[in-house]
């Protein structure tokens, strides 16, 4: 339904069959017949002004990389359906997005991000332009052992997810190909840091925390894209990805104990013993995973952008089928600038 | 018949002149606003010049294999009788027009430490993703058409008269791809050259997945630009386009030492060869 409706892949169409006019014309040496030409031009013209039309206004969403599959596959169909708005959105890693978005690279409707602490460091706050000035936090997430059935050691694999030997024994497996996100530009990357030195406590097993090797172990770090990839196409053994990651690409996956996923707020005080200095000076505290939304000061289309966080706070149960976990939508930064239509829906204050 | 005269030549030369104020824009603002001593420090950094190191080493070495095995590609495409020419010409246009990311996708499927030919390299112990032969394998996939087509291009505006005459006077083939066609090519294949180690250079897709680590410039931009917004890219931004800047330089001044005006020679005269 999205896909024929939606002007913006009409357009990418025929940009396409334009350029396969182009480069068809280039290597077969045959002159573009004129009327074709002005056909495409004019289907072009009436595309772009379909997409003026006020009907699709669209709302442009910038969210965490993680949140690709999700966004594009769940999220922003449903939301399209239930709304007479489009969506657009862009992934990219919550760090480098709010980067974006301080910057002025980037001037989205709507910011997801998978960390409060990207919003209270890149955007709140004067010496951040106050871009954001307040956010809600949306659901929690987990980190959870994704891992490649179809490989050598998938059998192994498949007895840590029945939970008939422990987890860790599988990454302890000499040969076994493991890789996770890169700590110094993913979330992902210091939190999976953070679960292998607690998982070292909790286990009593101290040899867990050095088995990631240095914090940037180039023969395990890798881009959050390229990491899904590499266990995709069956060229890596296993990997941290949060949960919905793993559900959206229907990875097989091996649960931890909320005491090391980083899943429970519940378990803050705990995760807090741990932190993490970036190579740019950050110093990031262990903490549960947690999604916030916000509209930036940068927002172009209010009317779609209240609807979608709107739409965001009241789908509990879509979230859930989506693996990710139900929290209490609390406001961090300045709950006194939450737009009036949104206010509704604050339970509580959040304090990082 | 100057080309005042001709309002033809006004109007493409405006709108030929909107395009180059496009493209030139950005890098003129790049100039007017670089830093040049926050940047030099920050090129300076340990893990900056083993970025540089790194992208020199490996796309020296491309360029080497490229050269190696491209420009005899380029001179059967130009002079062998070849069945299907023009399907194995446009074979060669693929990896320009494939995009990087999809590039980096099917080598990984095929170098891998379990696809195809990598599961067999590591029987042997030897990796190809994730270290300089990863990052060598990406550069030359998009690279190397730039050799190739070059040297195709070279070698099919030889004269062919005067390949005839060596010939006639005895010459072997390789005496006459050496004495006649090489020297004569060689301007245009060392232009297209220096294009295709440019290329190598400033490759950032296709190795962010074959290698991600040790980082090339490109990436290394990509990383900085992820971990410290625009003011950490911008050093080596700068960096990449000074070497651009120079590459192209050289590959003019290449042409012109012999003449030729044509950075890339007309490819479609001579594809129905």
């Amino acid at each position: 339904v999205i896909e024929s409706d939606n002007p913006q892949s009409k357009i990418a169409r025929l940009e396409a069959k334009f350029t396969m006019t182009g480069f068809s014309a280039y290597f077969g040496g045959l002159p573009l017949e004129l009327p074709k030409v002005r056909r495409v031009l004019a289907l072009f013209a009436a595309a772009l002004v379909l997409s003026a039309a006020p009907r699709n206004e669209p709302v442009s969403v910038l969210y965490a990389g993680s949140l690709a599959a999700v966004m594009e596959n769940g999220i922003g169909p449903a939301f399209s359906k239930a709304t007479a708005y489009s969506f657009q959105g862009e992934a990219q890693g919550s760090l480098g997005a709010a980067r974006m978005i301080r910057d002025h690279i980037r001037s989205p409707d709507v910011f997801v991000s998978a960390d409060p602490f990207v919003n209270d460091t890149v955007l709140i706050g004067s010496h951040n332009g106050n871009i954001v000035t307040w956010y809600f936090i949306l659901a929690s997430s987990e980190l959870v052992l994704g891992y490649n059935p179809q490989g050598k050691y998938g059998a192994l694999f498949e007895k840590a997810r029945a939970h008939t030997i422990p987890w860790y024994q599988t990454l302890e497996t000499p040969g076994v190909r493991f890789g996770r996100g890169d700590p110094s530009i993913d979330p992902k990357g210091y939190r999976t840091l953070f679960l292998f030195r607690l998982a070292a406590d909790y286990y009593h097993h101290p040899e867990l925390a050095s088995l990631p090797g240095e914090d940037r172990n180039p023969s395990q770090v890798y881009p959050e894209i390229v990491l899904l990839g590499r266990l995709e196409s069956g060229q890596l053994d296993a990997g941290i990805f949060y949960k919905h990651e793993a559900i959206a690409h229907k990875l097989p996956y091996v649960t931890f104990p909320p005491q090391i996923s980083l899943c429970d707020p519940n378990f803050s005080a705990f995760y807090a013993r741990e932190s993490y200095t970036t190579p740019a000076g950050e110093h990031i505290q262990g903490a549960p995973i947690l999604l916030t939304v916000t509209i930036p000061s940068t927002v172009h289309h209010l009317n779609s952008s209240l609807t979608f966080v709107q739409f965001l706070l009241t789908s509990n149960e879509l979230l859930k089928s989506f693996g990710f976990g139900i929290v209490a939508h609390r406001v961090g930064g300045d709950s006194n600038q939450v737009p009036q239509p949104l206010r509704q829906f604050a339970q509580g204050m959040f304090r990082p | 018949m100057t080309l005042r005269a001709r309002p033809t030549f006004v109007i493409f030369g405006l709108l030929g002149a909107g395009l180059l104020v496009t493209l030139l824009l950005p890098i003129l603002d790049l100039a007017v606003h670089a830093d040049l001593n926050g940047w030099r420090t920050a090129l300076r950094t340990a893990p900056a010049l083993d970025a540089i190191k790194t992208s020199l080493i490996a796309s020296t070495i491309a360029l080497f294999i490229m050269s190696l095995l491209g420009v005899p590609l380029g001179y059967v495409f130009a002079r062998a009788r070849l069945r299907l020419r023009r399907l194995w010409i446009s074979l060669v246009f693929l990896p320009l027009v494939v995009p990087d990311l999809a590039g980096g996708i099917l080598l990984l499927r095929t170098f891998g430490p379990y696809g195809v030919i990598g599961q067999a390299l590591s029987t042997h112990h030897i990796e190809a993703t994730n270290n300089l032969l990863g990052i060598i394998l990406a550069q030359l996939f998009v690279a190397s058409p730039f050799v190739v087509i070059s040297s195709f291009a070279a070698f099919a505006n030889v004269d062919p008269k005067l390949e005839l005459a060596a010939a006639t006077l005895g010459d072997s083939r390789w005496h006459i791809f050496r004495r006649v066609s090489l020297p004569l090519a060689w301007p245009g294949i060392a232009a297209g050259v220096t294009l295709a180690w440019i290329r190598a250079l400033g490759e950032f897709g296709t190795t962010l997945i074959m290698a991600y680590n040790p980082h090339t410039l490109p990436v290394y931009m990509w990383v900085k630009f992820e971990s410290d917004g625009l003011a950490g890219a911008m050093p080596v931004t700068f960096c990449l386009v000074i070497l651009a800047i120079a590459a192209v330089v050289i590959a003019m001044v290449i042409n012109h030492l012999k003449g030729h005006v044509d950075l890339v020679a007309p490819i479609g005269a001579s594809l129905e060869g």
